[in-house]
């Protein structure tokens, strides 16, 4: 009897090993799947290496880099303008501190956090920020329209950007349908409140609320074409730029 | 002896203070942050520039707070950048937030702090020059040679993840040269140069701008020497071409000189200037009528001997309905009525010969109560005047001739009508000028109707009124015999013709004009032929047929023109000038031509019985106002 069950216990120990083993090879197959799979892709979001999901992609993403470049040039010189004119001397720069509607957002601060975000969330993200803008950009140009002595320089800009960046949004809707077509997110953006002290009576406080839109609408603009200019790299060019 | 104490003290510590004073020793002075740089974005450095050390050592520290934080924190590398400069690595760098900054300086006696200082290191971008340039000379067999130059972006920027976007710019220049040549190459980090000197030694250098921050520094000169035989070798080419083509121009300028003109005209031809065939223009101004008139081919006026084998001579008048009297011009008398419509739709046609058609062209539908008027030769009185202008001279004794009615009285004979005007035709008028002849010839032919006139124009004018017919139907004119020029007492207006303008009275289109009656007078009456029953004039005489007047014998100091009969029959006949009433009802077919006075023409027309020589319109101006 003990015999037997030594030799049952033998077995058992036998079918153990062997079921480990299997399982060990089990996990190593999948594991060497799944790295090999990772490396096997040049355009990860491109189902299948289609040839006109590639092209296209290029074109749309060349396309908001262009747009988001274009966007903040106009913001940065409107800034300017704007600072030379009418915020000298008065100390604005000191009060613009931590006063922008889209700093809830969380958003990368520095290059590693850009990089190790996914792109759908940085996709998304971007969406985020360029719905944020849609109702400031607005009634920007309708109250720098009835400042006094509107300057033709910063109305013509605060025009071309409301423009623009309504086509930048089309076109990065358009880049997410390709991308993530399937997960269709909620339209969530921050919400701007800042019109009240855009119609204040008091001159300083009317100007500050400007240039704390502008120097935002400066910073935001810069963050939209870092971002793009990422993602760009990282999906069409395989971060070979 | 507290108070001493405590005294003693204070001065003691007075004392010290003032030791030191003396010293020259102060608490530090401002310092101040220069400038804060970022080469990649990802790292930056502040300078600043230490204040008055106030002669003790002072130390300098850097504290930041960042936008959203509380926390104050230190600089953590004093040493990577320099003297008086800050380090932030990595881990201590946060783009798109606001760095608060400040320097204090601290010795012995005190410190001092700096103004703070606002930095976003997103708009300090400046980068390190680009590395690695290098220069090659490249010299392909079927192509031009080339200078090729490449370089790579500076070492710490990261282009590749997209994090920084570079554009680049290059300089070249010869050594010697004290100017550089730039060009911007985008993005691109290899550049051609094709245009270059052989022989030279050029120096080149290149530089780089991320996407939104600040040009780098020039890197540093790389030289290269281009060697003699370094041959644009399609110039040789392009000398031969631009010889052949300066040479060819030449040859275009020495022959546009010499036969300049010729091939101007060849290019473009003179225009003909319009001109009237045997018409001297310059005759026309000396005033030399009758050579004029000679030239254009008519005969002399009043025609001599031919004109009496002319003896029965039918007039052809226009008859057509729309056919009215019209004052030419006469603004003075618009509603009179005295409309006549154009009769002459292609006046131009064959106007300009001696058999152009009748001068009666038109007739007047007036009702009587206005009774057609008529235009007096005023042009005569300036024969030179161009046709045109004779038209608006015609005018208006229209307007003083309100109501009256031209008109021949013959005495009890049938007359035949006087050529009527024609309708405000120049061209008409222009044939007047080949008419004259006929109407003389008619004037001094049997038919009794002679006001002719003495002029040139007059001369004209019976020719025009001869010819006037019909414009639109274009007969030609035929004298019309008169058969009898009834005299007449009463004064009567000859009234001149061919004016286009001239209100063609109560004659009929395409009608035979007859003489209706010679007054005792010698007045005509005229009647269109073919309504012999319907005419009527207020001073109707019974015709007599045998008697025709067809000469102005004389004109009278009261502007009557005195006609004379053929020769035949010798009577005078005595136009005398109408009254200045109309007769109350003019048949319409009764033309009454009324004659102003006439003075003699000059030379060729000359009755043969009376001393005028012309007739002078003038006169009939005088009458008619």
């Amino acid at each position: 009897m003990l015999r037997a069950m030594g030799r049952d216990k033998a077995s058992l120990d036998r079918m153990t090993f062997d079921n480990l083993t299997g399982s060990l090879l089990l996990l190593l197959l999948l594991v060497s799947d799944l790295l090999l799979c990772k490396s096997v892709a040049s355009l990860p979001i491109c189902p299948s290496g289609a040839v006109n999901c590639q092209v296209s992609l290029r074109e749309l993403f060349d396309r908001a880099v262009i747009l988001s470049h274009y966007i903040h040039n106009l913001s940065s010189e409107m800034f300017n303008e704007f600072d030379k004119r009418y915020a000298q001397g008065r100390g604005f720069v000191t009060k613009a501190i931590n006063s922008c509607h889209t700093s809830s957002l969380s958003t990368p601060e520095d290059k590693e956090q850009a990089q190790q975000i996914h792109h759908e969330d940085l996709l998304n993200l971007i969406l985020r920020v360029l719905r944020s803008w849609n109702d400031p950009l607005y009634h920007l140009v309708s109250e720098v329209r009835g400042m006094q002595e509107a300057p033709e320089a910063i109305l013509s800009k605060a025009i071309e950007i409301e423009e623009q960046n309504r086509r930048l949004l089309e076109g990065m809707e358009k880049i997410v349908g390709q991308v993530q077509p399937r997960i269709k997110e909620n339209e969530v953006y921050s919400v701007w409140s800042g019109l009240p002290s855009l119609q204040m009576a008091d001159e300083d406080s009317r100007l500050f609320a400007f240039y704390n839109l502008l120097h935002c609408l400066r910073r935001d603009s810069h963050k939209i074409d870092n971002y793009l200019k990422l993602l760009k790299c990282r999906i069409v060019y395989d971060s070979n730029c | 002896m507290k108070e001493n104490v405590a005294s003693t003290v204070v001065f003691i510590l007075l004392l010290f203070l003032n030791i030191n004073l003396l010293n020259g020793q102060s608490p530090p002075g401002k310092p101040e942050i220069i400038k804060c740089r970022s080469p990649e974005k990802e790292t930056f450095t502040c300078w600043w520039k230490p204040g008055a050390d106030g002669g003790l050592p002072t130390s300098y520290t850097l504290t930041y707070h960042k936008e959203g934080e509380t926390l104050t924190h230190e600089c953590p590398d004093y040493k990577t950048g320099g003297p008086n400069s800050c380090y932030f690595n990595k881990k201590h760098t946060s783009i798109w937030t606001i760095y608060i900054i400040t320097i204090n300086a601290t010795n012995q006696m005190g410190s001092c702090s700096s103004d703070p200082r606002y930095v976003d290191v997103t708009y300090i971008v400046e980068p390190d020059p680009p590395v690695n340039l290098t220069l090659e000379l490249k010299q392909p067999e079927d192509k031009k040679p080339y200078l090729w130059m490449r370089w790579f972006p500076p070492t710490l920027v990261d282009v590749r993840s997209g994090w920084l976007t570079l554009q680049y710019e290059i300089r070249l220049k010869p050594e010697k040269s004290a100017e550089w040549e730039i060009h911007f190459a985008g993005q691109q980090t290899q550049f051609k140069i094709l245009s270059l000197y052989p022989g030279q030694k050029y120096l080149v250098q290149v530089r780089c701008k991320p996407d939104h921050g600040f040009w780098s520094e020039w890197s540093p000169e790389s030289s290269i020497q281009i060697p003699n035989d370094f041959t644009m070798k399609d110039s040789t080419v392009w000398i031969f071409v631009a010889v052949l083509s300066a040479v060819f121009c030449l040859i275009m300028v020495w022959a546009v000189a010499l036969k300049g003109y010729s091939m101007v005209s060849c290019i473009l031809p003179p225009v003909p200037g319009p001109k009237i065939k045997g018409f001297d223009t310059h005759l026309l101004e000396k005033g030399k009528s009758e050579e004029l008139l000679s030239a254009l081919g008519c005969q002399e006026f009043p025609p001599t001997s031919d004109c009496e084998d002319l003896l029965v001579e039918f007039l052809e008048v226009d008859d057509s309905e729309d056919q009215q009297l019209m004052p030419a011009h006469s603004k003075e008398h618009p509603g009179q009525g005295m409309k006549p419509t154009h009769l002459d739709p292609d006046s131009d046609s064959g106007r300009g010969s001696c058999d152009s058609p009748s001068l009666l062209s038109e007739k007047c539908e007036e009702p009587r109560a206005n009774p057609s008027t008529f235009q007096t030769p005023e042009g005569i009185e300036k024969p030179e005047n161009p046709p045109k202008n004779v038209t608006h001279t015609w005018d208006p004794q229209s307007t003083s001739l309100e109501g009256k009615i031209p008109y021949f009285h013959v005495d009890g004979s049938k007359s035949s009508t006087w050529p009527l005007p024609q309708p405000p035709n120049q061209h008409n008028f222009r044939s007047s000028y080949h008419n004259i002849a006929d109407i003389c010839q008619l004037a001094t032919g049997a038919a009794g109707a002679s006001a002719t006139l003495l002029d040139k124009t007059d001369k004209h004018a019976f020719k025009s009124s001869k010819t006037i017919e019909t414009g639109a139907e274009g007969k030609a004119a035929e004298q019309r015999e008169v058969e009898s020029f009834p005299s007449k007492t009463d004064q009567d207006r000859a009234w001149l013709p061919p004016q286009e303008k001239t209100p063609f009275l109560s004659v009929k289109a395409l009608d035979y004009v007859e003489i209706h009656k010679v007054n005792k007078d010698g007045a005509l009456s005229l009647l269109p032929k073919q309504k012999e029953n319907s005419d009527q004039t207020e001073k109707p005489s019974t015709p007599e047929t045998s008697k025709e007047y067809a000469k102005v014998s004389q004109v009278t100091d009261n502007n009557i023109l005195v006609l004379t009969q053929d020769p035949r029959a010798p009577n005078l006949a005595l136009f005398e000038e109408q009254a200045k009433e109309a007769p109350p009802s003019l048949p319409q077919n009764q033309a009454q031509i009324d004659l102003a006075s006439f003075t003699a023409p000059p030379g060729n027309c000359r009755l043969q019985l009376g001393g005028l020589d012309y007739l002078d319109p003038a006169g009939f101006m005088h009458s008619f106002q």
